[in-house]
């Protein structure tokens, strides 16, 4: 007891010491870039982005400009919430984001500064948005993934909307997704509110909420339902991992004709209003968007679509030219107050 | 002062707080509540809004689900903690000390890797299955993930309880069992209770692992109205209701304990109980312990492995070293500064609530807990917003983070800590006091020590719960800046994770969480 005694206060001095050792290594992460002028030549950027493409980007970027990107990664909505706490006074000087909805969701709240027009005027002018404030630098496309041994392709829906007839229950998996809200805004925008809300609650009856669209892959993939809704991407990435398409059981299915089930959705890039470093910014998107600047990233690291006529992904996906989506305005998905109103009503989020 | 009022006086040297010490109670509760506060006063909140919430056709099924979840992975794990408590310490089982390590370590392992890897192992064992979804399989992950709150302070508990109480139970004509459940069982009743505040108040704040399990209650609603339908005034105001469902907790608690929490634990016990001398019974209870441990850590274990196995074995695969050195440090150096910040901040209040109970104390201890049931994201949007407007200066810094972490975590620092106060007996700090020691001496050379292995076992509790942290970190986090549990998560492609190039991570972080789970388990041991 007595030896504890003595004990007790020195090792507190050791831990104490410590702690200001540790602390004083501390501050090193809050060199904050562009703060110190606008002649940095160092942007920071938000990213919702996979880590691995964005430091890509950044890295041919670098290499091109001297510019360095500063990267702050984590998923689209929680970085465009943070952007939106941060109000005038954000650290950020461009946000990547991976679907439209979040980045006009910042756009509506007037935190976007206007895109160069020369920029926009790059990139293919169906997925920019009316408003010319964010550039749509990659694209994804919704498809059904599907597993050929419990269906085949012909036996599947011609149209996302017949997902909601009893013939389907418990066939399909689906995820709430940000792309699955921007489904929704485009049905309430064709075919009105009313049906939406009927399709959704139709939807939630049939089918399986597998909550993200990795896991909608998956569990298609494993063979727990015969197919199942998301984004094209998540399949090439999988099969690159496994060593082909050949190694997996599930397959891509295409929606055609126009429908709901093929909207294609582009990625946003923005800068911040706030941004202390505009002209640097620019430079930036006007890389980002040139075929053979961020383009070819694009192209070559990742399985989405790179937004710029003449450039093709190093991946087997069908070519954007060759796809045939509803066409809508990328820029109108912040509007979707009654889309977020109908899936609550639904039950699905 | 007239000498009626002296009865009152239950041991200690006064009855009334000291200033100093209420003062600081009372600011660190406030500085806790900061989150909560946020939720109310943030503007786009408004009380139509939080009806519109409550009367959605999703929310009721949603607080049923929530209940269900808290109820029965509660109850669960009460059962599992105090049974498996028993085990080691009154039965003849082999390799008690073995079991106590292995039965803490699942406190290393964060609950959103843990439901990965059973997700994962399901679908590589059984790939058409969905046992492992839904309220089942939430409740399962959850309760083999959680348990070791209720196990450790009961095996604590076991270990310092009079055996006499017992004896004479059975000496009066007792059974053994009739005995333990007559006089012991109601003794673990400030364990078990403080088990379950913990666990309970996890459960409302967890995400991730139910996002993966796919079971949705208030949490998953709260993140999915934030994150996908980016409506945050929807989530802040769906977040009250889980704010006050932790004070709904908190409240039971307090109900649960009982008016008096003075158990006889520790110090003063001299004798250890007697062990049960078990027959075939014992290869039973052995065949029990093994299967908790196969299913706690062998399912994360054998899922991480394979993953790690598929990844060094697809041979372009390269492990990012110095990524993996960095994260490592930084987890380790905020969980440090953590712990020790929680432990400072929390002396106060552990200090109040055992020695000077009334309303200022019970307010200031139960005030800490709400933020535990806030999921990561509101609470570091809160912070977020409040740094930004009136500490520029910290905000994107370590030191930033680290008080959210100190927010979301001083519960389990109190907890400990109310523990070692309570055993340092007042009557020491009486003597000193008497021999002229000033009450600041006095904390410093007789409480202080006495404290310090409470102390020390509430700051590991810290340590090890920021090592698993992930939504927080990714929103308060020094920009460049990773942990263990960033890095694996920026490693993951495809929104799900993969133990392909996450693998090392996730090895890393297991291990990492060993070693304050081990030392939990042998600290708890030398109790």
């Amino acid at each position: 007891m007595s030896r504890s005694r003595t004990r007790g206060p020195r090792s507190l001095a050791a831990l104490m010491l410590a702690v200001v050792v540790v602390a004083s290594g501390c501050s090193s992460g809050s060199k904050g870039a562009g703060s110190d002028g606008t002649k940095s030549k160092s942007l920071v950027v938000y990213s919702g982005q996979h880590e691995d493409l964005t430091q890509a980007l950044a890295a041919a970027f670098e290499k091109e400009s001297g510019i360095t990107l500063e990267v702050r990664s984590g998923d689209d909505a929680g970085l465009v919430n943070q952007i939106i706490e941060e109000g005038d006074r954000s650290k950020a000087d461009v946000v990547l984001t991976e679907e439209p909805g979040p980045i006009a969701q910042l756009d509506a709240a007037g935190l976007l500064a206007k895109v160069d027009s020369s920029t926009l005027a790059k990139v293919d002018s169906r997925f920019s948005p009316k408003s010319g404030n964010w550039l749509a630098w990659a694209a994804r496309v919704r498809v059904m993934l599907y597993n050929p041994n419990l269906i085949s392709e012909d036996e599947l829906p011609k149209s996302v909307l017949e997902l909601s007839d009893p013939e389907w229950k418990g066939r399909f998996a689906y995820a709430p997704s940000g792309a699955f809200v921007t489904t929704v805004n485009y049905l309430i925008d064709s075919i009105g509110e009313d049906k939406t809300l009927e399709w959704l609650k139709g939807i939630k009856a049939n089918g399986v909420n597998e909550q993200k669209n990795g896991k909608v892959r998956d569990s298609v993939e494993a063979g727990q339902h015969e197919f199942g809704l998301a984004n094209h991407y998540y399949w090439y990435i999988l099969a690159r991992e496994k060593g082909g398409e050949d190694a997996l059981q599930s397959r891509v299915h295409y929606v055609d004709g126009k429908d709901a089930g093929g909207l294609v959705l582009a990625s946003g890039a923005g800068v911040l209003k706030s941004s202390k470093n505009q002209e640097t910014a620019q430079q930036f998107m006007a890389w980002l968007a040139d075929r053979d600047g961020g383009q070819q990233i694009v192209a070559k690291d990742t399985p989405q679509y790179p937004t710029v006529d003449g450039v093709t992904s190093s991946y087997d996906i069908r070519p954007l030219s060759e796809l045939d989506p509803p066409e809508f305005d990328q820029g109108s998905l912040s509007e979707g107050a009654k889309a977020k109103e109908l899936m609550v009503k639904a039950g699905l989020i | 002062m007239t000498l009626g009022q002296s009865h009152r006086s239950t041991g200690s040297l006064r009855n009334h707080a000291p200033r100093l010490l209420s003062g600081a109670a009372v600011l660190v509760a406030v500085a806790s509540l900061l989150p909560a506060v946020y939720l109310l006063l943030r503007e786009g909140f408004s009380y139509r809004l939080l009806a519109e919430q409550l009367s959605a056709p999703s929310t009721l099924p949603l607080v049923w689900n929530t209940i269900q979840l808290l109820v029965l992975v509660g109850l669960s794990c009460v059962i599992l903690g105090v049974g498996l408590a028993v085990v080691v310490t009154r039965t003849n089982v082999v390799f008690p000390t073995m079991w106590v390590v292995l039965f803490t370590l699942p406190l290393g392992v964060p609950a959103f890797v843990g439901s990965y890897t059973w997700v994962a192992a399901s679908y590589r064992l059984m790939p058409t299955s969905t046992f492992i979804y839904g309220l089942r399989g939430a409740w399962i992950v959850l309760t083999l993930a959680l348990f070791p709150y209720v196990f450790l302070p009961t095996v604590v508990a076991l270990r310092g309880l009079d055996p006499a109480q017992e004896e004479v139970a059975r000496s009066l004509g007792d059974s053994t069992l009739r005995a333990f459940m007559k006089v012991t069982l109601p003794q673990l009743r400030v364990a078990i209770a403080g088990g379950s505040l913990i666990i309970s108040l996890h459960l409302l704040a967890e995400y991730g692992a139910l996002q993966m399990l796919r079971f949705e209650t208030l949490t998953t609603a709260v993140v999915a109205r934030a994150t996908v339908l980016g409506s945050p005034e929807a989530a802040r105001a769906l977040a009250v209701l889980l704010a006050v469902g932790a004070v709904g907790v908190v409240a039971l608690d307090r109900l649960l304990r009982g008016p008096s929490s003075s158990a006889k634990v520790g110090a003063s016990v001299s004798r250890v109980s007697m062990q049960w001398r078990l027959g075939a019974i014992r290869w039973l209870l052995l065949a029990v312990c093994i299967a908790v441990v196969v299913l706690s850590l062998g399912v994360p274990l054998y899922a991480t492995l394979l993953g790690l196995w598929g990844y060094v074995g697809s041979g372009g695969a390269t492990v990012d070293w110095s990524l993996l050195v960095h994260s490592v440090a930084n987890t380790a150096r905020y969980g440090l500064l953590a712990a020790v910040g929680a432990t400072v901040v929390a002396l106060p209040v552990s200090m109040i609530s055992v020695r000077y109970p009334g309303p200022v104390a019970t307010l200031s201890e139960r005030a800490t807990w709400v933020a535990h049931a806030l999921p990561g994201v509101i609470v570091a949007l809160s912070l977020v917003y409040v740094s930004v407007r009136w500490a520029y200066p910290l905000y994107q810094t370590s030191y930033l983070l680290v008080i959210a972490y100190v927010i979301m975590f001083l519960p389990l620092a109190i907890a400990a800590q109310q523990v070692g106060v309570a055993q340092a007996s007042s009557s020491l700090e009486e003597i000193s006091r008497s021999l002229g020691d000033g009450p600041w001496r006095t904390f410093r050379r007789v409480t202080l020590p006495l404290l310090l292995p409470a102390a020390a076992t509430g700051a590991v509790f810290v340590a090890l719960d920021v090592g698993k942290e992930l939504t927080t970190t990714l929103l308060l986090r020094p920009t460049g800046q990773h942990t263990l549990a960033t890095a694996l998560w920026s490693t993951t492609e495809g929104e799900v994770l993969d133990f392909t190039a996450a693998a090392p991570y996730g090895v890393a972080l297991i291990i990492i969480g060993a070693i304050p789970a081990t030392v939990l388990a042998r600290r708890t041991l030398r109790s």
